[in-house]
Formats: structure tokens, C-alpha cells, sequence
């Protein structure tokens, strides 16, 4: 049996695309993976230039593989994941990819031929479309896991894990540039009655409304998350202490101004919340002090809102 | 198992087939680059696998290096796989020496393709040495900006028996610097290689 009658089915059937350069680039031959997805006719294009058939290849970067590749004698490869493609190919998976053209690893070799020694250059080309789809839908999945684990599931809004994250970049980003910060922390006022009267399903309604409220009133770089069951804090970066106060103000009262529909009822809610700025505390004795704060907003009276006054000036007002 | 220790003269025998690789490689890249490029191997060192991660954390304390692998075959059983560690700030000036500046490569790309140039040149030099001949895995990079790169050597090492550790110092004109090529070899290649280095050592 003659190996050499085969190699050309071989060729044919390889689901692989097969060219080979001569030493000017030349095109030699190309198999049937690439004739026919680059729609060319082997006899048309043999003894044409690679880059004159293939017009867009990229030019400058293939060039000097192929140089290193008859220079030095040594494979070049490349990587889909590093550059997607590098011929212009339509892939089997049209539908389900976002990527018009097939993905590619693709390997460079020096050929030299067993009759006259002259030397050619063999690229191989290898469908990688499917570890490109793959990837692309781990990389969505990735990205919809950290969504999701960052936010509440209940409210939408951010959860505390990762709002206390950001507090504590924050609080570092404020201490590098000198910038002022504020922290509110909020409670629903008298939850636990409200719970028992509309049960708990009217509970997480209320719940679900007042963080959607509360959402529209804040700018897009103050920070929402739920702190604990019916408590709730705000990160207010570039806000000092009298602008954290006019914010949280305007919640409380907007807040108490309107009531959740529920089950055809009207829910009355109100908030109490607590205000305290960043001046050099740690994370913990911030919350602490925003904490006091709400602790004083409740005392005295509910649906109002106190700022943390330190003890230095507690004591002055006492004298 | 049989213990993987080489002879003093297959050790020599070893080191000065690199020498001639090495000779070869750079000799081979000054006249592609058409700059004088000097590829110096001052020693070679056979390395326990299991010291490589703590003896590189050691070189590299910065923990910022890149690790590209690279897999190589050859006949009569002789396989293995290459290591280069660069220092990402020498990353620059190797792409620059290579052409890399002017381009859209990424700097994945560029750390590949120059893995694969430098150690492809220098291997097919070593096979020639060895009357052998290799055929090479794609490049990929195993370690790069965002990862520790000494757990991904610990645990690419702790899958071969022995490590050729080849320090290789660039020369340029006006610039050197150094980098690092491993051979990591498994422990049926290693008698193979002996069997080879002893049939060069019968030749002298």
C-alpha cells in the first residue's frame, strides 16, 4: 500500500485547515477545509501571494511570524484567546455564538521538502469556535454570580457583605484624598408591629418599597445597602456632615409622606435614622457612631433624624 | 524507582551540549533581529522539583514574573516541558528588542511568542546536539499579572521528576538583563536522556 496515494484524502477529510507557503509566501496549496470555507478553488489561487488572496489578514503581525518561522527555522502559534482569529472563516455554530467568525488556534511550521530541500512554511489552522462559545458563556455566568452575589434578594438593593466592602474602600479613598464622607444608617420604625398586623409577606412588601423610594432620592455614587433585617445603610462619598443631613431628611420625609400599597391596604411607614461623618474613625467605630445616632433618632421619638455628636461635644453642651 | 542522579562527566557532558545550543540560538537571533544579541548560559543546575517554587520565590521576591510553558517531544522517548520566567518589567524591552513595539499585540501575545522564539531556537539547537529532533505544544502562559505565580510553578513542577535549571543571560549592546529557562523533564525521559548524553560521551 502506497502512504504517499492517501495523504491527499487525508488532506481532505482533515478537519483542520492545511496551508503551505513556498519561501516567497506563495500559496502552494491549501486543503479543502480552507477551500471551502474560504469559498477559493485551489488551481485559482496556487502561486498567488498569501496576502493577496486573503486581503485581510493581519498583515504586519503574520508577516513576521512567517519571517521568524523560515529564518530560524522554529514553529510560530498563536491563540484564539490571545487573538481571536486570524483568517476571516465563517464557523458550524452560527446561531449560537456572538462571534461572526470562527475562533482559531493556529500553528506555523517550516516544511522543507523531501525532493528539491527548497523550503516552505505549513500554517494550521484548528477550529477552536467551541472553547470560544464555552468560555464567552462561563465569562457571562461569571459575571452574573458576582451580580448576584452582591445584591439582597429580597429589596434588589446591595447586601451587607458587600456593602460594608465598599465602605471600607471608601473610607480608604477618603482618607487618601482628604475627602469628607458620610454614613447614614436607617431603621423602619415599629417593624415588628407592622409585621404582626400585615404579616410577613406585608412586611417584605414594605420592605421592597421603601429601598425602591429610597433608590430614586440618592445620587448615582451614594452607596444603598441592607444592613440587617429592616435596617438599612447609605455611603455617601464627597458629603460632609450638614449635606448627609439634608439627604437623609429628605428620605425621612418622603418616607413618611406616602404609604405602601399592600393587598388593597395602605401601609403608614416612617423611618428614624442616624447620621454620622467620617473624621479619621475605623469602619467600626463609624458604623458605631452612625449606630448611637439612629439609637437617639428612635429615643426620641421616631421618624426623625439625629446626627452622632461626639462626646467632646456632648460635654460642652452639658456645660 | 531509580534514583535520577547524573555522572559528573554527564553532567559536564550536558552543560556544554547547552553551551553549543545556546551558541547556536543566539547566534541564529542576532542575525534574525540583526542585532548583536549574546545568549550567556553561565551554569546549568539539576533542581529537586519540589525546591524549585521556594528557590524562584527567592529570585523573583517581587512576585510579579510570568510564567510560560512551553512542551516539547522529541523521539526515543525525550520529552519535557520549558519554564521561562520573566520579570514583567523586562517585558518592554524584550518586545522592543524583538520588533513587538509597533503593533497591536497584546502583552500575552508578545510574552508567548518570545517564549516561544527563544526556547524553540535554543531547543532545536539542543535536539540537533542529542541527534533528535522536537516537535512543540503552543506556548501558554501559566502564570502573568494577576496570579501568584510560585503556587502555579508548584503545582506545574510537582508533575515531573526533574528540573535542568539554565539561568540566561540577554546581552545587548547597551542593555542586559536576565531571565530564566527551566527544563522540566519526567523520570523516564531522564534515562533516556542519560542513555543519550553516554552515547555523545562514547563519541569524544
Amino acid at each position: 500500500m502506497q502512504i504517499a496515494g492517501l495523504l491527499q484524502p487525508l488532506l481532505a477529510q482533515l478537519n483542520s485547515g492545511v496551508l503551505v507557503l513556498d519561501a516567497e509566501y506563495r500559496l502552494v496549496f491549501i486543503n479543502q477545509f480552507i477551500a471551502r470555507r474560504a469559498n477559493l478553488v485551489l488551481a485559482e489561487v496556487q502561486g498567488q501571494l498569501l496576502f493577496d488572496v486573503f486581503t485581510d489578514l493581519p498583515r504586519a503581525w503574520l508577516q513576521r511570524k512567517l519571517d521568524s518561522v523560515q529564518e530560524l527555522q522554529i514553529p510560530a502559534f498563536s491563540n484564539w484567546e490571545q487573538r481571536q482569529y486570524i483568517f476571516k472563516l465563517p464557523h458550524l455554530r452560527p446561531l449560537s455564538t456572538g462571534s461572526q467568525y470562527m475562533a482559531q488556534n493556529c500553528s506555523i511550521m517550516p516544511l522543507s521538502s523531501a525532493d528539491n530541500n527548497a523550503g516552505y512554511i505549513c500554517i494550521l489552522i484548528e477550529d477552536a469556535t467551541d472553547a470560544f462559545v464555552y468560555q464567552q458563556q462561563l465569562h457571562n455566568s461569571m459575571q452574573q454570580l458576582e451580580q448576584a452575589n452582591r445584591i439582597d434578594g429580597l429589596t434588589g438593593i446591595f447586601n451587607r457583605r458587600y456593602w460594608q466592602q465598599q465602605l471600607q474602600l471608601e473610607l480608604q479613598r477618603a482618607t487618601r484624598y482628604q475627602h469628607p464622607l458620610s454614613l447614614l444608617l436607617f431603621d423602619l420604625d415599629k417593624f415588628k408591629q407592622l409585621n404582626d398586623t400585615y404579616g410577613h409577606q406585608g412586611g417584605d412588601a414594605v420592605l421592597m418599597s421603601v429601598s425602591q423610594q429610597i433608590a430614586t432620592l440618592l445620587r448615582d455614587t451614594d452607596i444603598f445597602g441592607r444592613y440587617g433585617g429592616e435596617e438599612f445603610g447609605v455611603i455617601l462619598p464627597e458629603t460632609a456632615l450638614s449635606g448627609a443631613m439634608m439627604v437623609a431628611n429628605r428620605v425621612c420625609q418622603a418616607i413618611a409622606s406616602q404609604t405602601v400599597s399592600y393587598n388593597q391596604q395602605h401601609i403608614a411607614v416612617t423611618l428614624s435614622i442616624g447620621v454620622a461623618s467620617f473624621t479619621g474613625q475605623s469602619v467600626d467605630e463609624l458604623i458605631q457612631q452612625t449606630d448611637i445616632a439612629l439609637y437617639n433618632a428612635k429615643r426620641q421619638g421616631r421618624n426623625c433624624v439625629r446626627a452622632y455628636a461626639s462626646e467632646q461635644n456632648y460635654l460642652k453642651k452639658v456645660n | 524507582m531509580t534514583t535520577l542522579y547524573f555522572t559528573e562527566e554527564q553532567r559536564d557532558c550536558l552543560q556544554e551540549l547547552v553551551n553549543v545550543a545556546m551558541g547556536q540560538a543566539s547566534d541564529k537571533l542576532a542575525r534574525y533581529l540583526d542585532t548583536l544579541v549574546h545568549l550567556q548560559v553561565p551554569a546549568i543546575a539539576l533542581v529537586e522539583t519540589e525546591q524549585l517554587p521556594e528557590h524562584f520565590a527567592r529570585r523573583y521576591p517581587q512576585h510579579n514574573a510570568s510564567l510560560i510553558s512551553l512542551g516539547f517531544f522529541g523521539d526515543q522517548g525525550l520529552r519535557g516541558e520549558t519554564i521561562m520566567l520573566y520579570q514583567l518589567e523586562n517585558v518592554g524591552v524584550i518586545a522592543q528588542l524583538l520588533g513587538y513595539d509597533d503593533d497591536d499585540s497584546s502583552e500575552a501575545e508578545m510574552l508567548t511568542d518570545i517564549s516561544s522564539v527563544l526556547t524553540t531556537t535554543f531547543l532545536n539547537g539542543l535536539a540537533e546536539q542529542l541527534e533528535n529532533s522536537f516537535s512543540y505544544a503552543a506556548p501558554r502562559i501559566l502564570s502573568s499579572r494577576d496570579q501568584h505565580f510560585v503556587q502555579k510553578l508548584a503545582d506545574t513542577a510537582s508533575q515531573w521528576q526533574l528540573a535542568l535549571q539554565v539561568d540566561i543571560r540577554y546581552q545587548l549592546i547597551d542593555y542586559s538583563f536576565n531571565c530564566d529557562m527551566m527544563l522540566l523533564v519526567p523520570g523516564e525521559a531522564v534515562l533516556q536522556l542519560r542513555q543519550m548524553l553516554n552515547k555523545v560521551l562514547a563519541g569524544f
